[in-house]
Parts: structure tokens; sequence; C-alpha cells
């Protein structure tokens, strides 16, 4: 207890000196404009990383690799490429430059005024507003399950305590030195997850002798998921399987493939000064990823050796079923007291980056994109202020809620279901709107319409694990879902991402472009 | 180089192809993005010299937008 003080204490000293030092920025806006800041490449790539990787990542998708193994590592991969490579160059260049020609300052906004719609623009902040909390509560769940563990408190005292900090810390001035704080954040979290991958190594015997055991323990793994599929935990999931289907399509694509439509990360390219920031920080974010990601899935996977061999039994079953519990449990367990505190801190600082962004986010998203565009026709009100935090509030709120009554287990299917749902809604019209200058304002609402629709018609009446969830087949067509195998196991976004890019497609054939003069100013830069 | 060429094998020799194969994506790639920003180090600099008009402006807003939260 007396660790956990001291880390808590030192971690809010200098995240409250690093808010004050953002603050402090910020009014002394025209020196700092002038003088051509020059954000550090490395800054910038801990900054979008520590908003990306959350608690969800290390405690969700890490449980996750605990019960299905190493195939995670595909993860891993797309979260370079595509989560760092692709969202830099292809989209992350083009972002900063139409940002700034269209002076857009929300994703929504980007698009909006793209497109020359209002409609566009509200509609993109009203799915933030609404289902953003499901991936915020996420986020707190994962942490809140940690702290269920280490402090031995029912979860639903850890989500209030840790949801009370949360909004004490984005209500008190926490989101003007958003930037200079995810920075801090991100670092702890490289350390941490370094000591830990290495140290999980030692403790599995080394990297062969860890892998050797890992691969022995294929035939321990439960009859029932064996029979789905599973072919162990150093092992690709049996192709064409129930667990095929669902590790590849949601844990793997859903996520690797939807951060490209995720609003808080689109909008931090907007805030780069040149392409210059964009090459050098490159690398640097890939080692992030390499490092946070890929060693939160190794470690996930080989607590199932550790486990083993302490108590001869598998994670998962240590773990009483809840996915969640695997990785807390590992670290309670089996590390000195002054680290587990340290891993806490490391939650508490990957929490907090991710939850400021989504918070800042729903607050534009309601006040700048809903009420003055969509509902004031662009007029610019006083009341604006107040939106922004009623926004805030609301996604406060609901995100608390949502970790109340959420199962366990929760927290990579409600990440997944975020990174898919925003994926469908929004990456063809981000795409089409940074590359083809012909893009349409009809093709552009109707592709988001048909992914968003699409996307949630599949998860209510076909994708099993949402279906039976939430129970609207059940009731109006007598079973849990209406797809038969391998269908139901078939992610939404597999289905609705190729059908709005095709929608876009055909409809932007049918339809006018926007008018030159917007085409002209949104491609003036590129 | 040999003997640390060799102990990657054994240690990849327990994974299945495919798993084997997805941890050198995630390796490749990370390398990949290396070379990449290395190729590009010094570039895309020069438009700090152009206009800044439009560049102020964008930020002018964003600390109104900022100031605006709690």
């Amino acid at each position: 207890m007396v660790y956990l003080i001291v880390f808590v204490s030192i971690y809010l000293l200098i995240t409250i000196y690093l808010s004050y030092l953002g603050y402090r920025r910020t009014v002394t806006v025209s020196d700092y404009l002038l003088a051509g800041r020059q954000v550090h490449p490395l800054v910038m790539a801990m900054g979008y990383v520590s908003t990306a990787i959350s608690t969800s990542a290390i405690i969700g998708f890490g449980g996750i690799s605990g019960v299905y193994g190493l195939s995670l590592l595909w993860l891993t991969f797309l979260n370079i490429f595509v989560g760092v490579w692709v969202a830099y160059v292809l989209f992350g260049k083009r972002t900063r430059k139409m940002g700034k020609a269209l002076d857009a300052h929300t994703f929504p906004e980007l698009l909006g005024r793209r497109y020359e719609s209002r409609f566009i623009q509200g509609f993109s902040g009203l799915v933030i507003l609404f289902f953003m909390p499901m991936y915020a509560s996420a986020v707190l769940i994962a942490v809140s399950r940690f702290v269920e563990v280490y402090l031995k408190i029912p979860f639903a005292s850890a989500l209030l305590g840790f949801s009370l900090i949360s909004a004490c810390y984005v209500l008190w001035g926490g989101l003007k030195g958003i930037f200079y704080t995810s920075v801090f954040q991100g670092a702890i979290m490289i350390v941490v997850m370094i000591i830990l991958g290495i140290s999980t190594y030692v403790l599995a015997g080394g990297p062969t002798e860890a892998h050797r055991s890992l691969s022995m323990l294929t035939p321990a793994v439960p009859e029932a998921l064996r029979e789905m599929g599973h072919r162990g935990f150093a092992s690709m999931p049996a192709f064409g399987s129930p667990i095929w289907w669902y590790v590849v399509t949601t844990m793997i694509m859903g996520v690797g493939i939807g951060v490209l439509g995720q609003p808080q990360l689109s909008v931090r390219f907007m805030t780069v000064k040149s392409d210059q920031e964009i090459h050098r920080s490159i690398p640097f974010a890939a080692f992030f990823y390499l490092s946070i990601t890929g060693l939160a899935f190794l470690v996930g996977a080989l607590t199932n050796v550790i486990f083993h061999n302490h108590f001869g039994r598998l994670a998962l079953d240590v773990a009483g079923g809840n996915i969640d519990k695997i990785i807390p449990l590992y670290v309670d367990h089996f590390y000195p007291p002054w680290f587990v505190a340290l891993f806490l801190v490391t939650l508490m600082a990957a929490a907090i980056s991710t939850n400021s962004a989504q918070f800042h986010s729903l607050g534009t998203a309601l006040s700048r994109d809903f009420f003055e565009q969509a509902l004031m026709r662009g007029r610019s009100v006083a009341e604006t202020t107040i939106v922004t935090r009623i926004g805030i509030v609301f996604g406060i709120f609901a995100t608390l809620i949502l970790g109340l009554v959420l199962p366990e287990g929760i927290v990579a299917i409600a990440t997944a279901f975020f990174f898919g749902l925003c994926g469908a809604t929004f990456i063809p019209s981000y795409l089409f709107g940074l590359y083809w200058r012909k893009a349409t304002k009809a093709a552009a609402r109707a592709s988001m319409l048909s992914g968003f629709a699409s996307s949630l018609t599949w998860m209510l009446f076909f994708h099993e694990q949402e279906s039976k969830a939430i129970g609207l087949c059940k009731a109006l067509a007598g079973r849990d879902t209406l797809a038969p195998l391998p269908w139901k196991m078939i992610d939404p976004q597999v289905i609705a991402l190729p059908l709005a890019f095709a929608v876009f497609v055909l409809v932007a054939l049918m339809t006018e472009p926007v008018s030159e003069e917007t085409v002209r100013k949104a491609f003036k830069h590129i | 180089m040999s003997c640390g060429m060799q102990s990657n094998s054994t240690m990849l020799k327990y994974l299945d192809f495919w798993v084997a194969i997805g941890l050198l994506a995630a390796l490749l790639s990370f390398f990949f993005c290396i070379l990449y920003s290395v190729m590009r180090w010094n570039k895309g600099f020069e438009e700090k010299h152009g206009d800044y008009k439009a560049e102020i402006q964008w930020e002018r807003e964003e600390i109104e937008l900022i100031e605006r939260l709690p």
C-alpha cells in the first residue's frame, strides 16, 4: 500500500505540473505560433500511441491472448503496419494538410467541410457521442479489474473510485494539457511493459523454453475450446473454425483496421506542423506499438505457462473464466509489491491518457459538431462552452453506467465493437475525401449511413456475440442469431466496410462532386 | 550473427507456422517503418517556409476551442 501511495503521488504531481505547463503554453499563443513550434518526433509518437493504446490493449487483449494464444501477434503486425504506417503516411499527411486548409478542428468537422455537409458533421458527432462511451467504459473496466484484484475490493467500488479520479482529472483542467500529459503517460507505459515482458520470459525459463512450454500445453486446452478450433497457445486456430473467425475478423481485423476511423486519433494529425514531423515520428510509434501490444500479447499467452508451472491450471481457469482478470492476477501473484503498484500506476496512466482524448472528442462532438453545426446551422454561440461540458459529463456518466452493467470479460469485445463501428461508418468517406476529388456529398452520406446501419443490423441479428447479449433477435425471431456458422462468427466490419466502400463508389459515380471551390481549397496543399 | 540467428530459429521452432509468420511480419513492418523514416528524415520541411496564414488562423481557432474545455 505504501508503494501505491508513493507511486500514485509522484504520478499525480508530475501530471498536474504537465497539465499546468500545457495550460500556460496555450495562453501564450502568439509567441508560440510565430516561433514555428516543432514538436519532437518522439513526443508526437508517444502522445499518439498513448492515446491509441489503453488498458484495453494490455488487460483486455492481453487476456484474449491468454485464452487464444499467440495468434494475436497478427494484431501487433496490423497495429504497426496499418496503425502506424498506413495511418501516418496514407491518412495522416493529407489529414494534416486538408484539416488546415479547411480550418477543421475535429474529425467530423473535417468530413463535414470536405463534403459541404452539416448533416455529415452532425451525424458523425452523434455516432461518437452515443458509441464512444462503450470504448471508454472498456478502458475503465480494465483498470478497475486490476484495482479489484490488487486491493481486494468489489469491482463496482473500484469502478466508481477510478471513474471519480478520471472525472476530476478531466473536469478540472486535465484536457488543456492533454498533449503533455499523454507523453508522460506513454513513457511510463513503455518502460513498465518492457520490464513486464522481459521478466515474464525470465520466469518462463527464457525465450526458447517459454515457447517450448507453451507448445507443450496444447493437450491441456479445454475440450470445449478444442472443438471450436483451438489448436494450442502457440498455434493459430484451425482455419475456418468458429474461433478462427472470431480471432481473425473481430480481434485482429476489427481493431487492426478499425483504428483508421478513430476520431480521437485522426484529429492528432491536424496538430502536426509538417510532414517532416510525421516522417520522423513513424519509427518511434512503431517501436511503441511493438513493445506495448507485442509484449502484452506475448505475456498474455505465457501466463498459461507460468500459472500451469505453479498451480497446474491454465490462466482462464485461474481467472474463474473472466478474461479481463488474467493479466491482473498474473501480475498480482508473481511480482513484488513495488512492481504491482507501479503496474497499477501504468494502467492509470494508460486509462487516463485514452479517457482524456475520448472525453475531449465527446465534448466537441456534442458542442462543435452536433450543436453548432447541425442544430445552430453553423452559428458559433456563447453556449458552446456549456454544451461542451454537458457532452463531457454525459460521456462520463454513460461510461460509468456501461461499466456497471456490461458483463465480465467484455474489455476487448467492447473495444472491437467501437473500432469496427467507426471503421465501417467513417473509413470510406474519410479515405475518398482525402484522395478522390470527385467524391460527392451524396456518396459520403450514403456510405456512412449504410456502413453504420449494416454494422448495427449485423450486430443485432447475425453476429452471435452481440445479438445474444442484446436479445432483440431472440425477442423477435425466437433464436439468438439468424445466421448459421460461419456467418454468425464473422465480425460486422467484414460485412459493413466493403458494403460502405461499394455504396460510396456507386453513388459517387451517379452524383455531382462538391463545389470546385471546396475541392480546390481542400487540396490546396496536396 | 549466426549464433543469434540460430537462437531465433530455436525460439520460433516451437511456434506454429502462421504464428511465426505473424511475429516476423510484426518485426518486418517495424523495420520497414524505420527504413521509410530514415529515407524521408529530411523531407517534408519545406512547406514551413511557405504560407503561414492558414496555419496561424487554424492554431488561433484551435486555442479558442481548447480554452472552452473544462
